[in-house]
């Protein structure tokens, strides 16, 4: 307990210097019991501030060190890899936070040099009872798994393949490909999404490295970073894949009618289908919820066609098991449903079709073959409206952030349509148009040379008159209120996450903002990272984006997944909540407070007795102490914040 | 039976007698008793959006520091007044205006003032305290086969923060009630566009513009007749037809009811209160065409 502490204060600039009296501080500091050194420095963090730090540790044969600076979130790592570096154990370095919790809250000087001396002396008695830690090492299964097959999953995918490691690629319907599969054209440079994306499709498939399962979903996961078991549900296709070689025979003849989902209901699919001919694999399912054979019994005409005989009506929905060190999450973005925007009349308004049905619409492969007509009566509309921020911006109804890709595409809509229709208007209505993006704002330019014609001002209210859909808005340049007789609406409507991703965020207890989409590590500086080590984040699940930056968030995130994999071990902060085995009464308190998983109960030999104690998996905990305070006998003391050690540093900071 | 405070407002004494009498005597069948105010005054007609117009503030607080002692909440039945008394309410309530609020009550000499007064319109209390289904037990004559846009106007829903009274676009508790009385429903764009009703004196022209949008619309719909809540709204769209069936070559003309005229109807109610005799464009063939009316 006669540790030599040595206590170095930074004046970070004036940011802690400009308000709490360093000499005062240091002064007092001193006369402190244990305290061997202090030393304070303009700042700690630079080169010279850390050698000052090592030179004190080294030259004054220090114990322990407190460092009274900023936040423990941004430099505790440095100074912990300084002292290391000369010998101390990383964990006998402490922070004092005095720029956040005081120098920068506390504008009064002498309340602020209070303050300071307060938190310093707690971490100071903190550090007395500190013991060197070891970091816990961790096996990591080299094997991660994207889940997710759009552009970004592909994506991902393919990166961390091709670097030698193996991937499952999870998606929940029967092809990948995701949205960009529905896509037209892209912009700014007008290429066919199609051309360029079922290339990269067919590499993933035939990826020696990647194991498809589409038509699946992830029912479930356990374990923790290099060591996830992930249990996919496989949804019954009711045919026998391995049997099946696409031929397409079984589509010919199958009575079942429904709305295609991928030509977003405007044209018609059958009960055994495939989303689209370039699908991958080239596979069909049979939807069971229209088909003749599972409503009466009574048709199996697939079953007689089919050349190899891979129908399976009996088949079950399965589940595999799959052992990883990483998990992607590539959710991707569904279309925000505006079927409360009564104003717009979306759904009892034909005509009024959303953005992803207008890409259907001008796609070659759509339900008009790339003609543009519309979906009430096949006329080719002469003139169309394009509302942007249908849904975007909108603070009272609808979703209160910019989604980031209409403006453009709402641009590329409207030149395509010009393209199409040469005698046809394009009158797009914008509140504002946002064009970051490298050749964004001469492809802007480009639509208004064209002729299209935009509109300042957001739209109030779309309804039929007879043949026609008006529009009425405003023009907020002139002041003046627009009504428009269209023949078509199409909206941009606004990006949010997926359905299924706010279950697969359950199933991974992964963190999501307060409009679903999944949150990274830090905003600018871990932008694919998840607070859950192993989890990480590519495309627009994470936020609205497009495909380049979806395509460069999933190679960023493959990178992390092949440095985390360039490892045999990875080790885990030490710092843990841990059980003392005597103390424990086995009542199993700690094991409901846990958030993350990491206790369990079991019966165990204890000192010749048999007994129910608390097992702890040292890697899951994340040593946020919630058992601590739950557990009834201060059985479960966490590492270097021991009771003793929280009442010594009470005490040291009210003292006074 | 239930008991609800009630402010009829001046429109519903004099131009909108059958709005006000309909309504009770309904009420009173459907087990409500709507116990007017002992002493009430004008509600002020128009929310003042001023700053500094204190002035014309003082009718409704007046109104609802009154209503304070009578009873948990104020029911109401004019569009205009509602929208008045519920705003008054959100805004002399708004934290921050203690103070002002203190003041006003000293001027009109009242001492208390409930800033938990539910300020409501009877469509509400038909709604969540009687409950269409219940409204469906009670129902005489069915309106079945009838074909009505619920019409709303501007001031039932507006500004939304403030009035919480069913959706901005499409409200649908007006047509749930008519749809209970056996009626049917018809959707149309302009529920709560203005009617133009404000805009009589000074700009007929503009006034006529906004009640043909909305008659026109509905007759694309298909409805046979309009519902509204609101004494400017039915007087508006109901007179400006004269002119529009003069100046439009087959305009077909819509009767406009209050909907406590078809609730009384529905659930039996005859004779004069009804006042079907009141309207510019006659309802009475239309109700007989529908055997509603012998």
């Amino acid at each position: 307990m006669n540790k030599r502490i040595g206590v170095v204060v930074c004046h970070c600039g004036i940011n802690i210097a400009g308000v709490v009296k360093i000499p005062e501080v240091l002064e007092t500091i001193k006369t402190l019991p244990g305290v061997a050194a202090v030393r304070d420095h303009m700042y700690c963090c630079s080169d010279p501030g850390q050698n000052m730090i090592k030179d004190l540790t080294k030259s004054e044969k220090l114990d322990a060190v407190v460092v009274a600076c900023c936040s423990p979130t941004l430099h505790e790592s440095t100074f912990r890899k300084a002292v290391k570096s000369v010998g101390l154990n990383p964990y006998l370095c402490e922070i004092a936070n005095i720029r956040e919790q005081c120098s920068w809250v506390t504008p009064d000087r002498d309340e602020a040099t209070k303050k300071a001396i307060r938190i310093i002396r707690t971490q100071v008695a903190r550090a007395r009872w500190d013991q060197p830690l070891e970091p816990i090492d961790v096996p990591v299964t080299r094997r991660a798994m994207v889940v997710g097959g759009g552009v970004a999953g592909i994506q991902a995918a393919l990166d961390i393949a091709n670097a030698g490691y193996e991937v499952v690629l999870v998606e929940k319907d029967p092809s990948i490909g995701g949205h960009m599969a529905q896509l037209s054209e892209t912009f700014p440079t007008l290429d066919c999404s199609q051309c360029i994306l079922t290339p990269k499709m067919v590499e993933a498939y035939q990826h020696p490295k990647i194991k498809l399962l589409t038509y699946s979903e992830v029912a479930d996961v356990s374990g923790y970073v290099g060591n996830f078991k992930v249990k996919v549900r496989r949804k019954p296709a009711y045919i026998d894949w391995d049997v099946c070689n696409g031929c397409g025979q079984c589509l010919v003849k199958c009575p079942g009618r429904k709305e295609s989902e991928f030509d977003r209901g405007m044209s018609k699919r059958k009960a055994v289908y495939r989303p689209f001919p370039q699908a991958v694999p080239n596979r069909p399912v049979i939807d069971a919820s229209i088909c003749v054979h599972f409503k009466t019994g009574r048709c199996s005409i697939c079953a007689d066609v089919c050349p190899l005989k891979a129908i399976r009506y009996d088949q079950k929905e399965s589940f595999v098991e799959e052992s990883v060190g990483a998990i992607v999450i590539a959710t991707g973005f569904e279309l925000y449903d505006l079927k409360d925007y009564s104003s717009f009349g979306v759904g009892k308004t034909q005509d009024v079709i959303d953005g992803l049905q207008f890409e259907r619409i001008l796609s070659a492969s759509g339900p008009t073959s790339g003609e543009v007509k519309r979906p009430s009566d096949g006329k080719v509309p002469k003139r169309v409206v394009f509302v942007q921020c249908a849904g975007s911006r909108d603070v009272e109804n609808g979703k209160p952030y910019c989604s980031k890709i209409c403006c453009m595409y709402t641009a590329k809509h409207a030149m395509l349509y010009k393209h199409r229709v040469h005698d046809g208007d394009a009158i797009v209505f914008y509140i504002d148009v946002r064009t970051g993006g490298k050749g964004f704002e001469e492809f802007y330019k480009r639509a208004t040379d064209e002729g299209v014609l935009y509109v300042r001002g957001k739209v109030s209210k779309i309804y039929r008159q007879g043949d026609k859909v008006v529009v009425w808005g405003a023009d907020t340049l002139t002041g003046q209120k627009v009504q428009v007789e269209a023949d078509m609406v199409v909206l941009a409507n606004a990006m949010t996450p997926t359905p299924e991703s706010a279950e697969l965020a359950g199933v991974l207890k992964a963190q999501r903002d307060e409009h679903g989409f999944f949150n990274e590590a830090h905003p600018k500086l871990r932008p694919v990272e998840t607070l859950t080590a192993g989890y990480f984040l590519a495309g627009a699940g994470q936020g609205p984006k497009d495909i380049p930056e979806a395509v460069a968030q999933a190679s960023g995130a493959a990178c992390k997944v092949i440095g985390l994999f360039s490892n045999k071990t990875l080790s885990h902060d030490p710092p843990i909540a841990g059980i003392d085995e005597d103390a424990c009464s086995g009542c199993g308190v700690c094991v409901d407070v846990c958030p993350y998983g990491a206790r369990e109960l079991v019966e165990k030999d204890v000192k010749g007795k048999m007994k129910k104690v608390i097992k702890v998996n040292e890697v899951l905990c994340e040593c946020c102490g919630a058992c601590s305070s739950a557990c009834p006998v201060a059985a479960c003391e966490q590492r270097n914040l021991k009771d003793e050690q929280i009442q010594e540093m009470v005490e040291a900071g009210l003292e006074g | 039976m239930r008991e609800f405070t009630y402010y009829p407002g001046c429109a519903l004494f004099t131009k909108a007698k059958n709005l006000d009498q309909c309504a009770r005597m309904s009420a009173e069948i459907l087990d409500v008793r709507l116990k007017e105010m002992t002493t009430w005054n004008c509600c002020g007609a128009i929310f003042s959006t001023v700053s500094d117009d204190l002035a014309s503030q003082v009718g409704p607080i007046r109104n609802l520091a009154r209503a304070s002692s009578q009873g948990d909440s104020l029911v109401t039945l004019c569009a205009a007044c509602y929208n008045v008394l519920k705003r008054s309410q959100a805004w002399i309530t708004k934290p921050g205006n203690e103070t002002t609020r203190d003041r006003f009550l000293n001027f009109i000499e009242e001492e208390k003032f409930d800033p938990n007064l539910k300020v409501l319109h009877l469509l509400e209390v038909m709604k969540n305290d009687i409950g269409f289904e219940a409204v469906k037990t009670k129902v005489k004559k069915n309106l079945k086969g009838l074909k009505l846009g619920s019409y709303y106007g501007c001031l039932m829903v507006r500004p939304e923060a403030e009035m919480q009274f069913d959706s901005v676009d499409n409200p649908m508790m007006m047509d749930d009630l008519m749809a209970a009385l056996g009626a049917q429903p018809v959707y149309f764009p302009f529920k709560t566009e203005c009617c133009g009703g404000y805009l009589l004196v000074n700009d007929q022209e503009a006034s006529l513009k906004c009640a043909a949008t909305i008659i026109n619309s509905l007759n694309a719909a298909g409805a046979e007749a309009v519902v509204t809540t609101c004494p400017l709204c039915q007087y508006n769209v109901d007179n400006q037809q004269k002119i529009l069936s003069e100046r439009v070559a087959g305009f077909k003309k819509l009767p406009v009811f209050y909907f406590t005229q078809l609730l009384a109807l529905g659930l039996g109610i005859e004779g004069d209160v009804l006042n079907l005799d009141g309207h510019y464009v006659d309802p009475k063939p239309l109700l007989k065409a529908k055997g509603l009316l012998s």
